[in-house]
């Protein structure tokens, strides 16, 4: 783990026993990013865009079947294996704790995402259009990438920058809950929460010391930002 | 570059290199030059907070707007129905109003009916056309050869249409949805004396029992249900919600169950009489809730007879001990609560099995409590909606037929949405003159004469009633976030403007300038703006700052109790469409996360979110159990035909482990005509396999066709987001 550079050191906790799998993170990410409109061909040769999926695992055989959710994102590993490999320090750590993505540096080679264990890095392979008027809804906040470069989940880094701000004009911290990410916004049963480990009294940094907690793929010692806490009770399967 | 830019930075670069010893490698790496945050410039947006018109829940919303431009709809924090969350739909909404497809001014058709082509007009001549149509009927005296067929609608909409219906002269006005929730109404009157929605205390239940209620989906209010879900299970700190589903289809809602018991389609009200009389058998039952409800026990058991153990494990096709042990379980954790839902109530004994459930709530006293039932949480009386409105489009189809109709006003899709089984399609063709109201050339306005295109959700006045999402009276507003895009205008202030041109009655009934005045005179009434002394603009201004009031106290009723004159509910044996030699496989539709009754298909982000369970994205599928399909010879995305009574259709196949083996199932949504580039010709609509139940014609049995699958080849062309054969084991978890 590198030092603490900063007060902040954003994270998300994923309760899986509240998850339904609606998919409301889904849309609510790719309105927020201008995450580009995936045609069918695209999916189909397995490059469509979301920067975060949920997975889908079947438990048993009927009748005794049961359907496992799995919301994945980025997970802001704290030595992550899609930095060391970039040549152009397009992936790099920002002080936060975040896994940062340069657009403009990028030159497409795609190590990044061939080294990251997750697959939750996307790589523009065709150029994405939102035919007029659809492209009004593009958020200025961030740009629109082009074919040809990498991008993934940033926590909703405009978010945060914006939060910043607020908080550096009034002179303090950024408070509990202030910034959210999208799809923690939005996640009808508030599976989602996101905020300052640093901070041992967010609720996120609760959440993530709960004895549910696991991180995917744990063994790869990735150090994960993102928390998953275990569904408890599926007695029956 | 100039020098003292030059010296600055090398300077910088100089420092940044001293104090490289207490800085982190990375920061080391990459000078500071290039910010590495560049691209990400924050700005400052405006929040208009309103309401979401995409489905009947009408949760809050708050659109970020910057520039003029509707950037993102986030949920309204303040808002009681969903708490600040919102669903995918929802969110959706923005493409609604910027679709590249937007009819973008009034249309006249050209060309042969459903050939597509129209011609552009003026407003002025759409509304002398109508207005003149109008004028002929009354001219002949044939007022009531007018029909409007709308969604079920809320607020001062649904008063100023059926005002506007009344004053002209017709009674001919349907408010029809295929998923409307009027068997919850019906079965509320038969049981409690009202046709009031329910309202389910799910977040503080501690036994949840579904019979096919799709709360995550679409039953009700699925972001308020979705919510109270989460707070069910982990939101107190000592007790986790236990959740029971019952249906031979595992939904999105089923999925997130502890238990699935996959009872037999049409065999759920008998099961929850099962469990009754178990739960009577044993004494688990509530003595003072019965006692209160006016119901003896030996009465109710005596009546109960029937459906002892073995006879219901029998006819669910359910172990006799999974049923005891859930029965005793829902009796003896309290508080529990009893769902139904729509793949229970589209079956032909459906309207008795959601009475038989609701039986099973009195018995173990979940009636009106926290963590139960509140069997009226919405409006009842007058207000509350249709209880048959499947009736009513039966006998519209009937005067459509005949030629009695000779004008017919259409807002919504009803042409796509409606199942053909029905004679609508036919029906409306008969009909010489049809408007329509839609932003999007759908399949109803490819068959109209005149396009009189509505605004988008985001450029309208509006006011709605929530469906069912809180137990106190919530009053939420729409206001335009965005100046209108096209040359289109709001439906009521079409209607508004046709009344004026008519004159006479109508005019005086609708003496409105706009649409916005008739929502603030509503509203004036509603808060008490007409009293002296009080301002109304402001407080008009504070409600739509918050977008809606919401801090009534006026709760709903909470006193309903069993109707003493309702018989006690006795579900026959379901009744199917179609030979069970010839259609070995039951079938069922249903709404998925994505289109709810096909609404939300032209909208690209939609198409795109993969379905949660089939993965699949833009397109229909069809799920069959892998045992029913290895016997079919049909394998993962292999294209397969589905034949019912009544069509047939082709579509790819998805192997589902979570279905029974004689049901296959097909999301509704697909199969559009027209909608636009992303909704036309992709999938397929599986309304047109539904088949009238001999003997059931009156009523809406959307679950209860049967059907035969062959297949066809190897070249479905399905596409999955996830993996494609549907994984078994989790490789990111690693257990």
């Amino acid at each position: 783990m590198e030092k603490l550079t900063s007060p902040y050191k954003w994270g998300m906790v994923i309760d899986l026993d509240r998850c339904t799998g609606c998919g409301a993170c889904v849309v609510a990410c790719q309105a927020e990013n201008n995450v580009g409109i995936c045609e069918k061909h695209e999916i189909a040769e397995g490059r469509n865009m979301h920067w975060l999926r949920i997975e889908r695992f079947w438990v048993g055989e009927y009748p005794d079947v049961r359907v496992r959710f799995l919301p994945v994102m980025c997970q802001h590993c704290h030595d992550a294996p899609c930095e060391p490999v970039c040549p152009v320090y397009a992936s790099y750590h920002n002080p936060d704790g975040l896994n940062g993505q340069v657009y403009n540096r990028c030159v497409g080679t795609r190590y990044c995402g061939n080294n990251c264990p997750y697959a939750v890095r996307v790589f523009n392979f065709y150029p994405h259009q939102w035919p007029k008027p659809l492209d009004n809804q593009l958020s200025a906040d961030i740009t629109v990438r082009s074919r040809g470069v990498m991008e993934k989940c940033s926590f909703c880094i405009q978010r945060i920058r914006r939060a910043k701000e607020d908080a550096k004009g009034e002179g303090r911290l950024i408070r509990d809950g202030e910034v959210q990410t999208a799809c923690a916004q939005t996640c009808p049963a508030e599976a989602l929460v996101f905020g300052n480990l640093a901070d041992p009294h967010s609720r996120v940094a609760r959440l993530a010391r709960s004895p549910r907690r696991f991180q995917l793929l744990e063994h790869l010692g990735s150090h994960p930002s993102v928390y998953y806490l275990k569904g408890g009770g599926r007695e029956h399967v | 570059m100039k020098r003292r830019t030059f010296l600055q930075l090398s300077g910088m670069t100089a420092a940044s290199a001293l104090l490289a010893g207490c800085q982190s490698k990375n920061e080391k790496l990459i000078p500071y030059l290039i910010p590495p945050d560049e691209g990400v410039t924050p700005g400052r947006a405006s929040y208009y907070a309103s309401s979401c018109s995409f489905c009947p829940a009408g949760c809050g919303i708050l659109v970020r707007v910057s520039e003029g431009r509707a950037k993102k709809i986030e949920g309204n924090p303040e808002h009681p129905v969903n708490r600040g969350r919102l669903c995918a739909r929802g969110q959706a909404l923005l493409q609604e109003l910027y679709h590249p497809d937007r009819v973008q001014q009034p249309l006249k058709r050209s060309g042969a009916r459903g050939s597509g082509e129209f011609r552009k007009i003026s407003w002025a001549e759409g509304l002398s056309l109508l207005t003149a149509k109008l004028k002929e009927l009354q001219r002949e005296h044939a007022t009531d050869g007018l029909a409007m067929l709308t969604p079920q609608l809320s607020g001062a909409l649904s008063t100023l249409v059926s005002t506007f219906m009344r004053s002209f002269g017709s009674p001919r006005h349907l408010s029809c949805e295929l998923l409307a929730a009027d068997w919850l109404r019906l079965a509320g009157r038969q049981s409690f004396g009202q046709p009031g929605l329910p309202f389910y205390d799910l977040a503080e239940t501690r036994y949840l029992l579904s019979f096919g209620a799709d709360f995550v989906e679409s039953h009700l209010s699925p972001v308020q249900y979705g919510n109270a879900f989460g707070r069910m299970r982990q939101g107190r700190d000592t007790v986790r919600g236990h959740f029971t589903y019952v249906g031979g289809r595992m939904s999105l809602t089923g999925a997130s169950a502890d238990r699935w018991m996959p009872a037999r389609p049409g065999s759920e009200g008998a099961l929850a009489l099962g469990m009754a009389r178990l739960i009577l058998d044993e004494s688990l039952f509530d003595k003072a809730a019965l006692a209160a409800n006016g119901l003896r026990p030996e009465t109710v058991l005596g009546r109960l007879q029937a459906y002892d153990l073995p006879h219901v494990a029998e006819l669910t096709g359910l172990a006799q001990e999974m049923i005891a042990e859930v029965a005793r379980e829902f009796a003896t954790t309290r508080p529990s609560l009893a769902m139904a839902g729509e793949a229970v109530a589209f079956q032909t004994n459906g309207p008795e099995s959601v009475r038989a459930i609701q039986l099973l709530n009195l018995l173990a006293g979940n009636l009106n409590r926290p963590g139960g039932v509140y069997p009226a949480g919405s409006i009842v009386g007058s207000l509350a909606g249709p209880e048959n409105s499947f009736a009513a489009l039966l006998a519209l189809v009937e005067s459509m037929r005949t030629g009695r109709i000779k004008l017919a006003l259409i807002k919504g899709d009803p042409r796509y949405g409606t199942p053909p089984a029905t004679g609508f399609q036919q029906a409306l063709d008969q009909v010489p003159f049809i408007v329509s109201f839609s932003t999007l050339l759908d399949d109803t306005a490819l068959q109209a004469d005149l396009i009189l295109p509505d605004h988008a959700g985001l450029e309208s006045w509006g006011d709605v009633v929530p469906l069912a999402g809180s137990r106190h009276m919530v009053y939420g507003l729409m206001q335009p976030v965005v100046t209108p895009l096209h040359d289109t205008r709001q439906f009521p202030d079409v209607l508004l403007a046709v009344a004026s041109g008519l004159g006479g009655t109508l005019a005086a009934a609708l003496p409105h300038k706009s649409c916005l005045e008739f929502i603030k005179g509503t509203i004036s009434k509603r808060v008490g703006g007409h009293k002296k002394g009080r301002n109304f603009e402001t407080q008009w201004v504070e409600l739509l700052r918050r977008g809606g009031q919401f801090d009534t106290d006026k709760e709903f009723g909470k006193g309903y109790r069993w109707a003493a004159a309702s018989q006690l509910p006795d579900p026959a044996r379901p009744r199917f469409a179609g030979d069970e030699k010839l259609f070995p496989l039951h079938l069922q539709v249903y709404s998925s996360t994505s289109f709810h009754d096909g609404r939300g298909a032209p909208l690209p982000w939609l198409q795109q979110l993969p379905d949660p369970i089939s993965t699949a994205v833009w397109d229909s599928w069809i799920e069959i159990n892998p045992k029913t399909a290895a016997s079919l010879g049909i394998s993962h995305g292999d294209l397969v035909e589905v034949a019912s009574p009544r069509g047939v259709l082709r579509l790819p196949a998805v192997i589902y482990p979570g279905i029974r083996p004689d049901l296959v199932a097909i999301p509704l949504g697909q199969g559009h005509r027209g909608g636009g580039r992303y909704a036309n010709d992709r999938g397929v609509n599986p309304l047109e396999l539904l088949a009238m139940v001999e003997g059931s014609e009156q009523q809406a049995a959307w679950n209860a066709t049967r059907v035969r699958l062959t297949r066809i080849s190897a070249k479905g062309e399905l596409v999955t987001a996830g993996h494609p054969q549907g994984s078994y084991r989790s490789d990111l978890i690693g257990i």
